[in-house]
């Protein structure tokens, strides 16, 4: 018995209007769930592991807004029925497996009976904060239980706070100077993303050493993992990642290139790869992986045969 | 609730409860808070509106001051603060923790009037100690806190984990101060914003024994109204505007709330007058007298007390329930064996409820009880 995954989708656009994050993030649950075939209202909890958006919304969590969005269980359900508790949750690319692990712990207690992650990330300010600009891009998955697999057995988490100034974010804010017109505002925030040199070849290190010790904690040796699902992130990382783990290129879940570099929502389309490759059905034994900023890094066992 | 995701009957909340048959239970072990020393007074706040509003605040909502930060003060020194104090007041050491878990909406941290990444928690564990600790942030409005500490209860009912810290900073005055430069009148959409005060709080929650510890924890979001109170980046000057439909919003929370609370004393196998203290999130006190009757209308009792400490610190945003009941522990008014409600209402709307008893937490305040 195990967290299933139900669905998982992943995209960049949400429709024809402007890109939002609300959008993302709207389009990819609609889609998922609709792949799971089931209702908004089955969702018991919907967790928003996305950061960046085009308002920078602080209040409500804007799970809240997409659950209003996609119609899950608005006001008081009929008796016999449930409601839908929807928060957001900030773990930068490894928001998602944190998510999946405290989702996967209330589907085992009979909490909730599915569990919905989104995610998504517009750049606010394009091209204007230094960095490599965010690729919009929206993900959702959908996690139930299955008495027939073992699911989520193990998760492992470890942070290097020694780098934790290689990769930073937040809003500045910024005086306007000068003479300012009436109604004018006296600045805005600004979304700083500072990436330093040498960050993605730390990702790697840590990662690394992070997956060692969680398959030495398992038992587990590298040759034992079916199938290596990275979240790509951070993509300079993942091939020298690869090959320093000896992970042959046909046992790792490649993202396609439209959504290769996306953020929050890596892991989703890694995942959403290896399910439409037929690979995810296949893998007795699949290690899911995201490393970012903190550093963190985060892996799932996930695992097929019975429990 | 049943194990291995058997279908639980029909909540409209979602719903842990210490009776479910769980190997273990969660207890509230201890709670901390950093109070900024500075005070700002509602009548040097009001003072202060670029427009002439005669806007009564203080006797509109109960709140005489609250304090405000100071320079090197934000949201990472607060919630960092508030987690030392917790440690002070707790039996565990920095080094126990193996969750934590930062849920303050503000996140500033010196560098950033903002920030996202690495995770607020991160620098808090760190600045504690407790580097072996699992981290994450999360955002859930003013219901953040009880959020962290409804995730916390699963992992260690089920024995992933032995102990917890939930953690909030919020440096929230800057809300005020951009308020007070566009209020006009009453009606404004930003005068809950002049209500807000800054504040740290921790919570350490530890395993039990199955059956004990916290009798029931609840939430569910009623996303329908989800657009009545939202706060973004401002223009007029560092840190957020808010705009909130404050009447709408506890309308319709009020309407929803009695019946959830029914719930939640219903799982705890309780009645409402079985509570010896109500702590309701703080926003206002002619609101929460408000609450409070149509509560007891609609249940057809009332609690013992319901705990109102706007006077002093106003509205803190995320940490509200937890600076009351560290209050509350400090001046012992709370006793060893006094069953406690913590009511969250937020923008979202986010609806929370936690049912516990008081146990020897009130060893740790100096309480002989």
């Amino acid at each position: 018995m195990g967290t299933r995954i139900e669905a998982a989708c992943a995209l960049t656009r949400g429709g024809p209007r402007k890109v939002t994050a609300r959008g993302l993030a709207d389009a990819a649950a609609r889609a998922c769930l609709a792949q799971a075939g089931r209702r908004p209202g089955d969702v018991d909890m919907l967790i928003n592991a996305g950061i960046y958006r085009e308002d920078n919304m602080g209040e409500p969590a804007l799970a809240a807004l997409i659950q209003e969005d996609i119609g899950a269980n608005l006001g008081e359900p009929p008796v016999g029925a449930h409601g839908t508790f929807s928060f957001d949750l900030l773990n930068g690319a490894c928001g998602v497996i944190t998510a999946i692990q405290l989702q996967s712990g209330l589907l085992c207690s009979g909490v909730i009976r599915y569990g919905a992650i989104v995610t998504s990330d517009v750049d606010p300010d394009a091209g204007s904060h230094g960095a490599a600009a965010l690729r919009p891009a929206g993900g959702a998955m959908l996690l139930g239980w299955d008495d027939g697999i073992a699911g989520f057995t193990d998760f492992h988490v470890e942070t290097f706070p020694e780098y934790a100034d290689l990769y930073t974010s937040g809003l500045v804010w910024q005086g306007r100077r000068g003479i300012r017109f009436p109604r004018q505002g006296a600045g805005r925030h600004q979304l700083v993303i500072d990436e330093k040199p040498g960050y993605q070849d730390r990702l790697a290190d840590c990662a690394e050493e992070a997956t060692r010790n969680f398959l030495r904690e398992l038992g587990m040796d590298m040759t034992e993992v079916d199938l290596l699902v990275p979240a790509p992130s951070a993509p300079g990382f993942l091939d020298p990642l690869r090959e320093r783990l000896g992970v042959p290129g046909d046992r790792v879940a490649y993202t396609p290139e439209d959504l290769a570099g996306t953020h929050t929502t890596g892991l989703i389309t890694a995942v959403q790869a290896a399910i439409r490759s037929g690979r995810l059905g296949e893998a007795g034994n699949t290690l899911m992986l995201a490393a970012g900023s903190g550093i963190t890094v985060a892996l799932a066992l996930y695992r097929q045969a019975s429990a | 609730m049943t194990e291995n995701g058997q279908e639980q009957p029909g909540h409209w909340l979602t719903l842990q409860s210490a009776g479910s048959g769980s190997s273990w239970g969660c207890r509230i072990e201890s709670v901390g808070v950093k109070l900024p020393a500075r005070r700002l007074t509602t009548r040097d706040l009001m003072s202060k509106t670029s427009h002439r509003t005669r806007i009564q605040l203080e006797r509109l909502t109960g709140i005489h001051e609250r304090r405000v930060v100071g320079p090197g003060e934000n949201s990472f020194t607060l919630a960092a603060g508030a987690a030392r104090d917790c440690l002070s007041h707790s039996q565990h050491r920095a080094s126990d923790i193996q969750m934590l878990v930062n849920t303050s909406i503000t996140r500033s941290n010196g560098r950033f009037s903002q920030s996202f990444e690495p995770p607020l928690s991160l620098y808090v564990k760190q600045a504690i100690g407790a580097a072996q600790a699992v981290n994450l942030d999360l955002s859930n409005a003013c219901a953040g806190m009880l959020t962290g500490v409804f995730l916390l209860q699963d992992l260690i009912s089920r024995g992933e984990i032995d102990c917890g810290m939930v953690v909030s900073g919020e440096y929230i005055s800057n809300l005020s101060w951009n308020a007070a430069k566009q209020i006009r009148s009453l009606f404004s959409k930003q005068l809950a914003s002049l209500t807000l005060g800054d504040a740290g709080a921790a919570v350490i929650v530890e395993r039990v024994p199955g059956g004990s510890g916290i009798d029931v924890i609840g939430f569910t979001t009623l996303a329908e109204h989800s657009r009545l109170c939202l706060a973004f980046p401002s223009t007029l000057g560092p840190g957020s505007q808010m705009y909130t439909k404050s009447r709408t919003l506890h309308r319709v929370a009020i309407a929803d709330m009695a019946v959830l609370a029914a719930e939640a004393i219903g799982q705890a196998g309780i009645d409402i007058a079985d509570i010896d203290y109500l702590i309701p999130h703080q926003t206002s006190a002619r609101a929460i007298r408000a609450g409070t009757k149509e509560f007891v209308r609609r249940l057809g009792a009332r609690p013992k007390h319901v705990v109102v400490n706007l006077e002093e610190y106003g509205n803190t945003s995320s940490t509200t329930l937890f600076v009351a009941l560290h209050k509350y522990l400090e001046e012992q008014r709370i006793r060893k064996g006094d069953r406690v409600m913590l009511l969250a209402l937020a923008s979202g709307i986010e609806i929370g409820i936690a049912i516990f008893t008081v146990d020897s937490m009130v060893d740790h305040y100096g309480n002989t009880h």
